[in-house]
């Protein structure tokens, strides 16, 4: 098990008053006791109690498969551990089927996330591979983050057209967070960037560099990679240190869930920012 | 290792419609009733989501339901066709586990998907893809609910017709049945939850906090299940149709409804007759008879009943049968067919009685069996019958 504490952004990267959560894209796989994450015999609910002795945040991703509801938020919140806090993935209807009734449901959505309060820490609006940037889409996305007005709100674009000034310079305006995405360099792909929109936090998410699975249409393959350490530490020296000299708050999480590698490589970096931290002081 | 359990169900809601509506592109988005429309006081087998808002509902007098929804497209029920479609439905589900039940053509599948997680990935996301692979092949909409056994799966399935999605971790079970009113357990009787309400217990989790002693000084046998529905638990395996248990089923369909009593006993009579022969011949007896009779207006009502001992012979099935349908004939309908079926089998004990031998007319009767059998093997099975039997060939 590794630390569930926040951390500060050592003086080699830049902002010391930035504070890193780093936690995972969602915490209930039952491969992470086959894989050993979780000690043998673990019960699902028992799980996010675990998680939090690793972790000071997690990403929600349920709530991509699932409206949020504040029933079944808050039964889960009622078995957190006390500082543990959340992103949440708006739901697929919204971002990826986008159904007639869109708007309520994103009000819906507001209404469900609601019960996590102060222990909110951002919506996650993740958009589809396909979605480019047309007028239609643009419209879309400018009306979607006026619903979500006020509650912090980071998004991550998937397709390359978005990756212009004029975009990030809009975000920058509403305080909408442009998520820093590490992948596998694919043509298509929305580039890494260290580009920060919203001073309150930026956000990181790790998919793993898996090549050869990115497109096979099966979780289980395009998110099995382990992140090496010179990997992890490249990444801390090219975008940790421009991304924190310019927020208050960084989230990093990892999505490459299978076979643990999520959890293993998220305390790999903990460490390694950590052990940066300590040869600075030194 | 890890034991816990994931089901997956999946529901198309108003099935018969939604197949209806792949057929005939014309009827979407409109208020639509199934119902037989030959039968006098025919009722409603199945109705879209638009007559259902008019206030149409299941079973309800079909006259009732046209003047609430004056729009709706009536059509005649094609049970064989839901039939098929159901068949290609199980079928777009088997490639993710062979853990399999489909329902008999109503829209219904549970998919046990426990430990395959490695292999195709988190029973959410399995949900999620084979929702999206049966909008896009077979262009109907199911809804899909995770849960820890089939009763919570489905109850969750419930709460969010006629679409949507529900995930209940393991471990949730109790909590999420809590709040919810008891019309969402499956399995409770209307008489029992009219029961619970006349002590002022209307929801799920009330239910729960009894003690099962509570419940045995009320409903008796039923309290065991009743206490372990209330908290969630089930430990009912997801049969795949080559896994239900063995049951030998006679059916017939009256070439115009019949109202007939004498003929509609002959009738069953017959399929009784017709199930003992497969059974003596097969060396087994059958502990359970049960009788579904379909009515002309669309409705239906099914009654069984379980001897304590097994039975095989021509005259105990005949008469059985008979009971079952004075007990499910119940309304002043005309029969459209009716379906037998013997459950429960076991072999036959080659153990004599350790008591006396049949005497009188239950010895000639057991006399008489045996050379019946023989007449039928040689002739067939219309070849004897009784005076009572209809011959159906």
């Amino acid at each position: 098990m590794q630390r569930s504490g926040k951390i500060a952004v050592p003086p080699a990267y830049g902002n010391s008053d930035c504070e890193i959560m780093i936690g995972t894209c969602g915490y209930s796989y039952l491969e992470w006791v086959d894989s050993g994450f979780y000690p043998p015999g673990t019960r699902s609910a028992e799980m996010l109690g675990l998680y939090g002795r690793s972790f000071p945040a997690v990403e929600l991703n349920y709530t991509w498969y699932q409206m949020a509801r504040s029933d079944a938020l808050l039964r889960m919140v009622n078995t957190a551990p006390s500082h543990l806090l959340f992103s949440a993935k708006l739901t697929r209807t919204i971002t990826h089927e986008r159904v007639e009734d869109w708007r309520e449901q994103v009000k819906l959505y507001r209404q469900g996330i609601s019960c996590l309060k102060e222990r909110l820490l951002a919506v996650l609006v993740q958009l589809p591979p396909d979605f480019d940037r047309t007028i239609n889409n643009r419209c879309f996305l400018a009306e979607l983050l006026d619903l979500l007005h006020g509650v912090p709100t980071a998004v991550e674009f998937r397709h390359r057209s978005w990756a212009v000034d004029v975009v990030f310079g809009e975000l920058e305006r509403r305080r909408v967070s442009l998520v820093t995405v590490d992948e596998p360099d694919l043509p298509g792909l929305f580039p890494a960037l260290d580009v920060v929109t919203n001073p309150a936090f930026f956000y990181a998410r790790f998919h793993g560099r898996n090549r050869q699975g990115w497109r096979s249409g099966t979780m289980q393959k395009k998110f099995d990679y382990d992140y090496g350490e010179a990997e992890l530490q490249q990444w801390c020296e090219r975008y940790l240190a421009p991304l924190a000299r310019q927020a208050e708050r960084g989230l990093i999480f990892f999505n490459n869930h299978v076979r643990a590698q999520a959890p293993r490589n998220a305390g790999l970096l903990s460490s390694l920012i950590e052990k940066s931290g300590q040869e600075s002081v030194t | 290792m890890n034991r816990e359990r994931f089901v997956l169900h999946l529901n198309v809601a108003d099935f018969a419609v939604a197949v209806e509506r792949v057929a005939d592109r014309s009827l979407q988005e409109k208020p639509v009733i199934v119902a037989s429309l030959q039968a006098v006081r025919a009722t409603v087998y199945d109705m879209s989501n638009e007559a259902y808002n008019d206030g149409v509902r299941k079973g309800m007098p079909l006259r009732e339901a046209v003047r609430l929804c004056r729009s709706a497209r009536l059509l005649r029920p094609r049970p064989e066709f839901y039939k098929k479609a159901m068949k290609a439905f199980a079928g777009q589900a088997r490639t993710y586990s062979p853990l399999l039940e489909p329902g008999r053509g109503d829209g219904h599948l549970f998919l046990d998907i426990t430990g395959t997680h490695r292999l195709i990935g988190t029973p959410p996301d399995v949900g999620w893809r084979l929702r999206k692979q049966v909008r896009k092949n077979l262009d109907i909409d199911p809804i899909w609910s995770v849960g820890g056994n089939k009763l919570v799966a489905k109850v969750a399935s419930r709460v969010v017709k006629p679409a949507g999605e529900y995930i209940v971790s393991p471990g949730e079970e109790e909590s999420f049945l809590a709040p919810l009113p008891l019309f969402f357990l499956p399995g409770i009787l209307p008489r029992e939850r009219g029961r619970l309400q006349e002590f002022n217990i209307g929801r799920i989790g009330e239910l729960a906090a009894l003690e099962k002693e509570q419940l045995y000084s009320v409903f008796g046998k039923r309290a065991e299940m009743l206490y372990n529905l209330s908290r969630g638990k089930d430990d009912q395996p997801v049969l795949p149709q080559e896994n239900k248990p063995p049951a030998i089923c006679r059916e017939y369909t009256f070439p115009g409804d019949s109202g007939d009593r004498t003929f509609v006993e002959g009738v069953v009579a017959a399929l009784a007759v017709r199930i003992g022969f497969v059974l003596r011949e097969a060396g087994m007896t059958g502990r359970r008879l049960v009788l579904l009779l379909g009515y002309g207006d669309g409705g239906s009502a099914a009654r069984q009943i379980s001897p304590v001992h097994g039975v095989s012979d021509d005259f105990t099935l005949q008469s059985l049968a008979l009971v079952l349908l004075e007990r499910a004939w119940n309304r002043r309908v005309r029969i459209s067919r009716c379906r037998l079926s013997c459950e429960r089998l076991q072999r036959t004990s080659p153990q004599l009685s350790l008591f006396s031998v049949p005497a009188g007319s239950d010895r000639k009767k057991e006399q008489l069996q045996p050379a019946l059998d023989r007449l039928r093997k040689k002739f067939g099975i219309d070849s004897v019958r009784f005076a009572s039997q209809v011959g159906l060939s």
